[in-house]
């Protein structure tokens, strides 16, 4: 069950890394990456502004309530159980309604209207297109609480892409982040996070 | 399974049909609640007015057109041009896709939960929309501003297909 490649995308939708690590999709140049990179920046804020409102049912649970941890290792781990864990759900059988999310649950159940229109989900927050399925591929975004978006190209068939994708955050937090050289939104070029990957990503196979 | 919504994009990119299914009220209220404003019995998409929210239907379908479009783009680059763009998911809901050969683009929006819908809108094109549309001798060949589309026996077989099969 093969990753075929990872992509970084920064806050202003620049690509700041970009790696191959199973041959399987088309090679592109590095100028349709950079293209794609600010593509997909763009599709994923419209996806996030399409979303479907139902009329008068309660009101929407502003995600105002988004954790502001002290830590970057409790950021990666609230983050990416609040924000991936719905796919795991989805992705299986349809089940009964029963939420799963771990915050923002008491702030959305209090509020009730009768005038304004909700989200379908009012207890999660809103968020951008967060897996995409073709025949061939499937991609799987995770988008940070700073806005840094991680692209994994994998397998349609491939289990537990969130847990490789929160290895991948911390890898991204332990040695791009606290690297005193690596300068903010720009292109990363940090040895450590390349060997890193390729140890996880490339045994995977 | 809920469905939020369902377009048809014909091959010059225009939008010749759409449709909106108000969900049912969540099981919290326990109340049916309809709202007066909006018209979702019987008229389709094509003549209601703008709902009440700042950006118009009109704008949602070209945004939507927009978004399938690019997405069906990047993948067939990435993919090769056999690759078919499926379906995405945001937390909130579900866009499905399916294109005919002749582009002919149908869009569902669905909620997160739903299966694979790319039978169900393959069953649209086949038993409905060529069926009621393309087999109808007074349809016209192209639907702009969707003529041809807004037949009654098309609405009425999608709206049952949609409430009574994929309910």
């Amino acid at each position: 069950m093969p990753v075929y490649s990872l992509i970084i995308i920064n806050k202003a939708g620049g690509l700041v890394y970009q790696r191959e690590f199973q041959p399987g999709l088309l090679k592109l140049s590095t100028n349709d990456y950079l293209v794609l990179a600010g593509t997909f920046h763009g599709i994923h804020a419209i996806t996030r502004s399409i979303t479907p409102k139902i009329p008068n049912i309660t009101l929407p649970s502003n995600p105002s309530s988004t954790p502001t941890p002290s830590s970057a290792t409790h950021a990666s781990s609230v983050s990416t159980t609040t924000v991936l864990s719905p796919s795991s759900t989805s992705a299986s059988t349809p089940q009964s309604s029963t939420p799963t999310p771990t915050t923002n649950r008491p702030a959305s159940s209090s509020h009730l209207s009768a005038s304004t229109s909700s989200y379908p989900n009012p207890s999660l927050p809103v968020t951008g297109l967060e897996t995409l399925e073709t025949e061939k591929f499937r991609l799987t975004c995770f988008q940070t609480l700073t806005g840094t978006k991680f692209l994994l190209f994998t397998d349609p068939a491939m289990p537990n892409i969130d847990g490789v994708m929160k290895t991948v955050y911390e890898l991204y937090a332990d040695y791009v982040m606290k690297n005193p050289f690596y300068q903010m939104e720009m292109p990363v070029r940090c040895e450590g996070f390349d060997r890193g990957l390729g140890g996880f990503l490339r045994g995977r196979a | 399974m809920t469905v939020y919504s369902f377009y048809i994009f014909d091959r010059h990119a225009e939008c010749i049909y759409k449709r909106r299914w108000l969900p049912r009220p969540a099981s919290i209220t326990g109340k049916s609640s309809r709202p007066i404003s909006d018209n979702p019995t019987v008229a389709n998409g094509l003549t209601s007015v703008p709902g009440p929210s700042t950006r118009s239907q009109e704008d949602d379908a070209k945004l939507i057109f927009g978004t399938v479009f690019s997405l069906r783009n990047m993948v067939r680059k990435l993919g090769g041009e056999d690759d078919n763009f499926i379906t995405y998911r945001t937390s909130q809901y579900k866009l499905h896709y399916y294109e005919t050969p002749t582009n002919i683009k149908f869009v569902m929006l669905t909620d997160t939960k739903s299966p694979n819908m790319r039978v169900a809108l393959q069953q649209i094109y086949i038993n409905l929309y060529v069926e009621y549309v393309v087999k109808n001798p007074l349809s016209p060949v192209e639907h702009p501003g969707g003529v041809g589309v807004n037949n009654e026996l098309f609405e009425q077989s999608l709206e049952q297909f949609v409430t009574k099969v994929l309910a």
